[in-house]
C-alpha cells in the first residue's frame, strides 16, 4: 500500500498509523499516570506499600555477628570455655591460656585452666570460688595446681650482682590450698589463707648454665633442697581505688604476713610485705601522679630462706629496666613513681615512670642512697577496671628493656 | 522494521510524553493539595515486626568508631513537611510551641493516672537494664510497673532527674513513659510465685527474699522509706529499642532513615539543654500497638531520659561528660602528643556540686560544643535548620515553666531545685542565643489577600538578637507548581519592620502559587541575609502557607 492511497475505511495508511499511534500514546500515558499519587499522603502510603513487599527481620552482618560472639565469650558467658590471660611465672614471656568454668550456685563456680608460655612455662590449675556470702562480705576460694617454670634466672644475692653471673634453674611447684576474704566495710579487706606448696628444683634445660654449676648453698641458700611448705597468709588492707587493676584515684595501704613452714623445718621463714599505693589526680584526672612504696622483709635473721622464694626485684612490675628475678635477697625495697596523662578516658593512658629499689641481706642494709633506678615511658590500654595490655620501654644501668604486661604496674 | 512503522512508534512515543505531561500528574508537583501534612501516614500493618535486642557493645562501638551513614552529610531532614515542620507520628507529637501548653499540662506530662495502686506490690521480675537498683512489680490492682531507686548515698539524684526530664521531653514532643515518684516500704513488697532471678551464674531461678534485700541494700533509704520512680508499662508489645541510623527492615511504615528524622537530629539541642549524655539504643523502646482498621503500628519511645543534668544512676557524672565523646581520636592524639597539656573547659569549670543535681552548670556551657558520650548518626547530621527548629522549642519554655517542671523532682533541698532551675534557664538562653541566630530566623509567615506578608523573627522575638538595622527584603515570584519555575513579579520590596508589601496585585486564582524570598538587609548577621523561600497557595479564602525552605534540601 503506497503513501496517500485510501484503504476501504477511507483513511489513508499514514493517517491510520497516526491514529493508532495516538491511541497507543493515550493508553500508555494514562496507564503510567495511574501509578502517580495525587497527594502527599498517597505518595508516602505507596512507598510504605512497596516496602511491605520486601520486609525482613534484622540479620546481623558478618562483623556484627563476630563482635557479638567475641563479647559473649570474653565478657558474658558465665559457663564454658573462656580465654585465660595471665602469667605462668614471672619471666615466662608471652603466654596463652584457656579455662573452663562451671557454676554450681548463684556465684559459686569451679574452674580449670591452663597456660603455656613461649619459654615452655606451663600452669595447670583448678579451683572453686564462692564470693558474695554474708551480704557480700565474705568470699571463699580453694585452689590446686601445678606450675612448671623451666628456666628461672638466678644472678646471686644482693644488689651488686653482675648480669654475667646468670645461672638458671628449672622449678616445678604443686600447690593446693584456699583462702577466705572478709570485707567488713567496702574498702577494708582482710584475707586469711593457707596453701600447701611443694617445690622441686631441677637443672636448667639444654645449654643454659645451671645454677648448681655456678653457685653453692652459701651463695644460693637452699640450693639442692626441694622443700614443701605450709604457706599461711594473713593480710589486711584499706583499698579505696575504683579498681585494683586500673585506677586514676584512690589508694591502697596493705600489710601481709607470710609464714612458710617447711615440713622438714630447715627452711622455714616468715616474711612481711607492706605496700602503699597512692594515685593523685591533677586537674580532674588530666594527669595522675601514681606512687608506690613496697617493702618485703624476712622477719627473723636466723631463718634460712631458699633462693627461689627470696624477695626479688626486676620485672615489668618492679624494676622495669631489669629482667625478671634480677636482684634477690632477704629484704627488698621498691619505690615507683609515675606521671600519667590520659589521652582518652575510655581506654588509653600514657606514663613516664621512675623506679628505684634495692635488695639487701639485712633490713638495715636497705639504704635509700644505694637504690638501683630506672626510668621509662609506657602506654596502657585499659578498661574501666583492668589493664589488659601495658607496653613500656625502660632504661636502667643495664640498658633498655621492653615490657609487655597484662596488668597495671601497680 | 519498516521505516513507516518506526515513524509510527516514534510518533506514538512523542505523543505519549505530550499527553503524560498534559495530564494532572502528582509526580512533578512541588506541592500536593494536602501539603503541608500534619500527620505522617502509617498505612501498613506492622504486627509482624520482630523483637530486636540491639546489643549495647555493638551500638556504642558502631557509633563511636564506625560512624554509620554519610560521613559528610548536609542533607535536609526527610520527615519534615513542606513548611519545614515535623508532622505528628509514632515518633513525635507536636506540643510546646506548636500549640499553647499550660504549665499544668507540662507538670503532668505523660501521666494518665495517679501511679501504682496503694497496697502490696508483687515483684514479678528483676530489673533487666541500667545500673540503678530496681525491679518489676504488679501493684495491688495487677498493673505492671518498672521501679528504680536512687543509689545508696545519692538521695533524690536519679529519681529527680528521671521525673523532671520525663516531663521536659514529653513537652518537647517525644513519646514518654508515665513516671511517678513513689516511696517504697520493703514490708509491702512480696515476691510473686513466678518471679525469677538471674544471678552471676546466668542460671535463672525463682527469686528469693535475699535477692530483694540486695536491691534495697543498693538503694538509698530515707526516713520514710525508699524513694523510687515507678514507670507504668507502656501499651503494646515491646520489640526492643531503635537505632539512630537506618530503618527497621521489618517495619513497613519506617521509611525515613532515622539519622534523617528531624526529631532525632534535634536531640543535639535538647540533649545539650538537659545534658542527656546517654543516647544509646538501650534507652529507647519500640512497641507494636493497635492502630486504625485492625492494623498495628510501631510506636517509638525515648524511654529513658534519666541520664540528664549532672548525675547518673550511681553518682555524679564524670567531669568530661557532656563535653567530650567517650572516644575522640583527634582529641586523643592531641593529648598524647602534648603530654596532656591540652586543657579543655571541662577541666576548669566550677560546679555548684549539689548531691541531688550533680555536675550541671550553665556558665561555661557552649551549646555547639556539647557532646553526648557517644555520637549518634542523627545528631551528627543535624543541620542549622534542624537545630533552629529544636532551639525554638527550647526557647518556648518560659522561666515559670522551668521552675514548675523542676518542682516535679520534689527535691527536699530547696537549693537543689533552685540550682536545677537556674542552670536550665541559663542553658536555654545560651541555646536560643546560639541556634536561633545562626540561620535566617524568620518564622510564622502569613500573606493577606491584599498582598501583605507578615512574619516573625524568632531570634529577635525571644530577645536573643536585635532587629536587622537594614530591615527586610522580599523578592516576589509567581511560582508554577507543575514545573517548579519561578517568575519574578516586579521589584523587590523592603521594610524596616517584619512585614512586606507585594510590589503589585497578586494573581489569585485557585491553585496559583507565589514564592517570596525573604531576607534581612545588611547590616545584619550574615546568615540572615540568606533568604528563606516562602510559598503560598491561593485558596478561596486567601493565601495559605504551602512551603518554607530555610536551607536548600541537599548539599
Amino acid at each position: 500500500m503506497g503513501p496517500g492511497i485510501a484503504d476501504r475505511s477511507g483513511v489513508t495508511t499514514p493517517v491510520r498509523s497516526l491514529v493508532v499511534a495516538c491511541a497507543s500514546a493515550a493508553i500508555i500515558a494514562v496507564a503510567v499516570n495511574a501509578g502517580a499519587q495525587e497527594s502527599r499522603a498517597e505518595t508516602i502510603a505507596a512507598e510504605q506499600a512497596e516496602k511491605a513487599t520486601r520486609l525482613s527481620p534484622h540479620v546481623p552482618g558478618r562483623s556484627e555477628a563476630l563482635l557479638l560472639k567475641a563479647q559473649k565469650i570474653l565478657l558474658e558467658q558465665p559457663d564454658g570455655i573462656y580465654p585465660y590471660f595471665g602469667s605462668v611465672y614471672s619471666g615466662g614471656g608471652f603466654t596463652l591460656g584457656a579455662g573452663y568454668r562451671r557454676f554450681t550456685g548463684d556465684r559459686t563456680n569451679w574452674n580449670v585452666a591452663g597456660m603455656y608460655s613461649i619459654k615452655n612455662y606451663k600452669l595447670l590449675e583448678g579451683g572453686i570460688t564462692s564470693p558474695g556470702h554474708a551480704s557480700g562480705k565474705v568470699g571463699v576460694r580453694a585452689i590446686a595446681g601445678w606450675r612448671d617454670a623451666t628456666q628461672v634466672p638466678y644472678y646471686g644475692l644482693g644488689i651488686d650482682t653482675a648480669k654475667s653471673a646468670l645461672a638458671t634453674f628449672h622449678m616445678q611447684q604443686s600447690f593446693t590450698g584456699g583462702d577466705v576474704t572478709f570485707r567488713p566495710l567496702k574498702r577494708i579487706k582482710i584475707l586469711a589463707g593457707a596453701t600447701y606448696e611443694d617445690y622441686t628444683i631441677k637443672s636448667a634445660p639444654g645449654d643454659l648454665v645451671s645454677i648448681e654449676d655456678v653457685y653453692t648453698p652459701s651463695t644460693a641458700p637452699g640450693l639442692g633442697e626441694n622443700p614443701a611448705y605450709i604457706h599461711t597468709t594473713i593480710s589486711a588492707g584499706y583499698d579505696w581505688r575504683p579498681g585494683a587493676d586500673y585506677a586514676r584515684r584512690g589508694g591502697l595501704y596493705e600489710v601481709a604476713l607470710h609464714r612458710y613452714s617447711d615440713r622438714a623445718d630447715t627452711l622455714s621463714f616468715d616474711r612481711l610485705d607492706a605496700q602503699v599505693v597512692q594515685h593523685l589526680p591533677i586537674l580532674r584526672e588530666n594527669w595522675i601522679v601514681s606512687l608506690r612504696g613496697q617493702l618485703q622483709t624476712t622477719l627473723d635473721d636466723a631463718d634460712q630462706v631458699p633462693y627461689f622464694l627470696m624477695p626479688a626485684l626486676g620485672s615489668g612490675s618492679t624494676l622495669r629496666a631489669y629482667s625478671s628475678w634480677r636482684f634477690r635477697d632477704r629484704h627488698s625495697l621498691l619505690f615507683s613513681g609515675e606521671w600519667r596523662w590520659i589521652p582518652n578516658r575510655l581506654g588509653v593512658d600514657m606514663a613516664f615512670f621512675y623506679d628505684a629499689g634495692m635488695v639487701a641481706n639485712q633490713l638495715e642494709g636497705l639504704s635509700v642512697g644505694d637504690l638501683i633506678t630506672d626510668f621509662g615511658v609506657g602506654i596502657r590500654f585499659h578498661t574501666p577496671a583492668a589493664t589488659p595490655l601495658r607496653i613500656e620501654v625502660a632504661k636502667g644501668r643495664e640498658g633498655l628493656h621492653l615490657v609487655f604486661g597484662g596488668s597495671a604496674a601497680f | 522494521m519498516h521505516i513507516r512503522q518506526l515513524s509510527a512508534f516514534a510518533t506514538c512515543g512523542v505523543l505519549a510524553l505530550m499527553i503524560m505531561s498534559a495530564l494532572p500528574s502528582g509526580a512533578g508537583r512541588r506541592f500536593f493539595d494536602d501539603d503541608p501534612i500534619v500527620r505522617e501516614p502509617e498505612t501498613q500493618d506492622a504486627s509482624k515486626v520482630q523483637e530486636w535486642e540491639i546489643d549495647l557493645f555493638i551500638d556504642l562501638a558502631t557509633n563511636l568508631f564506625r560512624r554509620p551513614s554519610d560521613p559528610a552529610p548536609d542533607d535536609a531532614a526527610r520527615n519534615v513537611n513542606t513548611i519545614d515542620e515535623v508532622p505528628d507520628s509514632s515518633w513525635f507529637t507536636n506540643r510546646i510551641l506548636a500549640r499553647p501548653l499550660s504549665t499544668a499540662e507540662l507538670v503532668r506530662g505523660p501521666l494518665n493516672g495517679s501511679g501504682p495502686a496503694p497496697g502490696v506490690w508483687t515483684v514479678i521480675a528483676q530489673k533487666s537494664a541500667g545500673f540503678a537498683p530496681g525491679f518489676t512489680v504488679r501493684d495491688a490492682q495487677g498493673e505492671m510497673w518498672f521501679v528504680s531507686f536512687d543509689a545508696a548515698g545519692h538521695p533524690e539524684a536519679a529519681t529527680g532527674a528521671i521525673v523532671v526530664a520525663n516531663r521536659i521531653f514529653w513537652a518537647l514532643g517525644y513519646w514518654q513513659v508515665e513516671n511517678y515518684l513513689v516511696t517504697v516500704n520493703p514490708d509491702e513488697v512480696v515476691i510473686g510465685p513466678s518471679s525469677t532471678f538471674t544471678p552471676l551464674s546466668g542460671k535463672k531461678r525463682p527469686m528469693k527474699r535475699r535477692d530483694l534485700d540486695d536491691v534495697f541494700r543498693r538503694a538509698h533509704r530515707t526516713a520514710s522509706g525508699y524513694r523510687a520512680v515507678a514507670a507504668r508499662a507502656v501499651p503494646g508489645r515491646p520489640i526492643g529499642g531503635f537505632r539512630y541510623d537506618g530503618t527497621r527492615p521489618d517495619d513497613p511504615n519506617d521509611l525515613v532513615p532515622h539519622e534523617d528524622r528531624r526529631e532525632l537530629r534535634a536531640l543535639k539541642v535538647f540533649g545539650a539543654w538537659t545534658n542527656l549524655v546517654d543516647m544509646k539504643a538501650g534507652n529507647t523502646l519500640d512497641t507494636v500497638i493497635p492502630s486504625e482498621g485492625g492494623r498495628s503500628i510501631v510506636r517509638h519511645y525515648l524511654q529513658d531520659v534519666g541520664s540528664t543534668f549532672g548525675t547518673g544512676a550511681n553518682g555524679p557524672r564524670e567531669y568530661d561528660e557532656g563535653w567530650e565523646y567517650l572516644f575522640d581520636g583527634k582529641m586523643a592524639r592531641k593529648r598524647l602528643a602534648r603530654l596532656g597539656f591540652f586543657i579543655q573547659p571541662w577541666q576548669t569549670v566550677q560546679y555548684v556540686e549539689n548531691p541531688a543535681i550533680g555536675r550541671f552548670e550553665g556558665q561555661e556551657f557552649e551549646p555547639a560544643g556539647w557532646k553526648p558520650r557517644v555520637p549518634t548518626p542523627a545528631i551528627l547530621r543535624a543541620r542549622s535548620d534542624d537545630t533552629f527548629w529544636a532551639a525554638r522549642r527550647v526557647a518556648a519554655f518560659t522561666d515559670e515553666m522551668i521552675r514548675a517542671v523542676v518542682k516535679v523532682g520534689t527535691y527536699s533541698d530547696p537549693a537543689a531545685e533552685a540550682l536545677l532551675g537556674d542552670v536550665l534557664i541559663q542553658r536555654r538562653d545560651k541555646i536560643a542565643a546560639h541556634y536561633l541566630a545562626a540561620i535566617n530566623p524568620l518564622v510564622d509567615f502569613a500573606l493577606t489577600p491584599a498582598g501583605r506578608l507578615t512574619f516573625g523573627n524568632a531570634a529577635v522575638d525571644r530577645g536573643r538578637a536585635t532587629p536587622p538595622a537594614g530591615g527586610y527584603r522580599g523578592t516576589w515570584y509567581r511560582f508554577d507548581n507543575a514545573t517548579a519555575e519561578s517568575v519574578e513579579i516586579g521589584a523587590a520590596t523592603t521594610s524596616t519592620v517584619a512585614e512586606l508589601q507585594a510590589p503589585g496585585p497578586l494573581l489569585r486564582t485557585p491553585g496559583t502559587f507565589v514564592r517570596i524570598d525573604v531576607s534581612a538587609v545588611e547590616p545584619a548577621p550574615a546568615p540572615w541575609t540568606v533568604p528563606v523561600k516562602v510559598y503560598f497557595r491561593s485558596t478561596d479564602t486567601g493565601w495559605t502557607l504551602a512551603g518554607v525552605e530555610r536551607l536548600p534540601r541537599e548539599k
